[in-house]
């Protein structure tokens, strides 16, 4: 505090006096209180709470009855089977979805953008599958991938010849099947940013390109994809900082199975800390994902930066 | 956004559109994204027409999305099974309290910050922002202990007082006032007006319209929320909002398929009928988060 107090008192000194203004003071500081009442309780203290918990064996009740116990959280964070399967998961999820949905938005955008008619219809159509409750989404969803010969999808690929599968209970589809639900979920979203990028793309690039006998599909890779590229990158790490979080999907769909094949960090710190009562090994993986997630955001920014 | 700006082109030009070869691709375009529309709104359908089924036509093994016959009395056990009516109004009373939370909060520190110069302003708002940089989800479990020990546990207090906490929407204020003339502010002072004064009769007013877009896109995110309600009312059940109870209902006892999805398509629609009536004002909104993406 005291380092803004000098540093913003330099600045303004040949306008005002070097006196604190309090008649100005007092109003500003009492605007911000709610905010920083509400920061403090709800993001700051916690965030950094969770670093105090982790070398703890926490009371949930009474903070003054928690002991210390050094780094006894992280050796049995580190030695949890279950520790390397979260996080391997994330990285699993993160290439397949990377493979799945990321180009998803991307190609639906530049199509969208070709329409002479019903932009805004499919704007909103794309679009519902995001503003529902995710938890709501994903019971329905589930209904969707029984493993019955009589569920939805297992009765659509009959159609196809294919045999029943068990679309949630195969280490092997699992992933995929929840990256589907995901896409579905997000793309919408997604979609209307690139729209906005496109709609900065000059008109000019796309006649030049056209006059000098550049194929409709050659103007799409030459001139539509450079365009968005920055774009592109940016959500590339936004995508990857919401797989990190993956959370509800094995909280209703999978309970982390089959086996840990759906295990990721966030479910497991949901596990240890609310299913086992164990908040100083859960503030351990807390801390850990913190770090991860601020890194990405870090990243982020730098990106983020670059691309404007 | 690009809503009412007529259409100039794209890769496809008008002309081209002519010939034979250019129509074709863009017929393909216009299947493929009619195609995807129909997967989008497969789950809803599936949704809607399974509370019309009997339990037994949902398994049957061969593709049916319509029933035989429409069983509307599904959407009348659902709503009395899951209560909807109360789990509406309590979704409501929840999300409203917390989007006045939000946005009174955010309004206030973003506008102390961009016009009332607080000594140490900048590192406030670093701080504020650095919040953006670790989601709620990586902290929840110190964020519940905190709530614990102040005994916000089990009432919409905890919530509505939690959901004041969004450094990206104090952002985008901060942003908007940045953004106005100060002209329009010294002149009040200049008159002798009190700050309240001048926030409330000058600087409200100008906010409207994005006061509007962002009360929208609160409502929706709030009413989304699923985690964090999940705990803070897990010990209360006639207090949860939709989607928790949904969910704890589901996972306490076994309730035939039908009536379930009666009552998830139900739970549905509101947001989705915020999302079409309202459809130009959501998508501003999000524009807001990608300007500065």
């Amino acid at each position: 505090m005291e380092i803004g107090l000098t540093n913003s008192a330099a600045k303004p000194a040949r306008r005002q006096r070097l006196r604190i203004d309090w008649s100005q003071q007092i109003p500003a500081y009492l605007f911000l209180l709610p905010a920083l009442v509400s920061f403090t309780i709800f993001a700051w203290f916690p965030i950094l709470n969770s670093v105090v918990m982790s070398f703890q064996s926490v009371n949930l009740v009474d903070a003054s009855r928690s002991t210390w116990v050094g780094l006894r959280n992280y050796e049995r964070m580190f030695a949890d089977p279950t520790f390397a399967a979260s996080w391997i998961n994330s990285l699993e999820f993160t290439i397949l979805s990377i493979i799945i949905g990321f180009f998803v938005p991307v190609v639906v955008a530049v199509l969208v953008n070709e329409m002479r008619y019903a932009r805004g219809f499919f704007r909103v159509v794309y679009f519902l599958p995001s503003v529902i409750p995710p938890l709501i989404g994903l019971l329905v969803w589930r209904l969707i991938y029984s493993p019955n010969p009589g569920g939805l999808l297992n009765s659509l690929v009959a159609a196809l010849g294919i045999a029943p599968q068990q679309w949630l209970q195969n280490p092997a589809l699992v992933k995929p099947s929840i990256l589907v639900i995901m896409t579905w979920g997000g793309f919408g979203g997604t979609m209307l940013i690139y729209l906005a990028t496109l709609q900065d793309l000059p008109v000019e690039l796309y006649e030049a390109a056209e006059i000098d006998g550049a194929s409709i599909w050659q103007r799409g890779v030459h001139i539509v994809l450079p365009h968005l590229r920055s774009t592109m990158l940016v959500l590339l790490i936004v995508q990857v900082l919401g797989l990190v979080q993956i959370f509800i999907e094995p909280l209703v769909l999978t309970q982390g199975g089959p086996g840990q094949a759906t295990m990721t960090p966030v479910f497991t710190l949901y596990r240890k800390g609310f299913l086992n009562g164990d908040y100083g090994l859960a503030a351990a993986w807390s801390v850990l994902l913190m770090i991860v997630l601020g890194v990405i955001s870090f990243i982020y920014l730098r990106v983020a930066r670059i691309a404007d | 956004m690009a809503d009412g700006v007529s259409w100039n082109r794209a890769i496809i030009s008008n002309l081209e559109l002519r010939s034979t070869k250019a129509r074709v691709v863009y017929a393909l375009m216009v299947i493929a994204l009619v195609l995807l529309s129909v997967v989008v709104i497969v789950p809803f359908a599936y949704a809607f027409t399974s509370g019309l089924k009997t339990g037994r036509e949902i398994f049957s093994p061969n593709f049916n999305l319509l029933p035989a016959e429409a069983n509307w009395g599904n959407y009348a056990q659902a709503w009395n099974y899951f209560q909807l009516p109360r789990l509406f109004l309590n979704t409501t009373v929840l999300v409203l309290g917390g989007l006045v939370s939000q946005i009174s909060v955010s309004m206030l520190a973003a506008y102390s910050l961009s016009r009332l110069k607080p000594i140490g302003g900048r590192y406030i708002m670093l701080a504020f922002l650095i919040t953006l940089m670790i989601p709620s989800i990586a902290y929840i479990i110190p964020l519940y202990v905190t709530a614990a020990r102040l005994g916000l546990l089990g009432s919409y207090w905890g919530l509505w007082f939690s959901y004041g906490v969004n450094a990206f929407m104090i952002f985008i204020l901060k942003n908007f006032f940045d953004g106005l003339p100060s002209e329009l502010f010294d002149a009040a002072r200049v008159d002798g007006a009190s700050a309240l004064q001048v926030f409330v009769f000058i600087a409200l007013p100008l906010t409207r319209s994005m006061l509007i877009v962002l009360s929208i896109l609160t409502f929706v995110n709030l009413w989304k929320d699923f985690l964090w309600p999940y705990l803070v009312l897990l010990q209360s059940p006639e207090l949860q909002p939709i989607s928790v109870f949904l969910f704890t209902v589901e996972q306490r006892s076994t309730t035939p398929v039908n009536i379930q999805m009666a009552g998830y398509f139900m739970a549905m629609l509101p947001p989705l009928l915020i999302a079409i009536v309202l459809q130009r004002y959501m998508q501003r909104g999000l524009s807001l988060g990608a300007v500065k993406g």
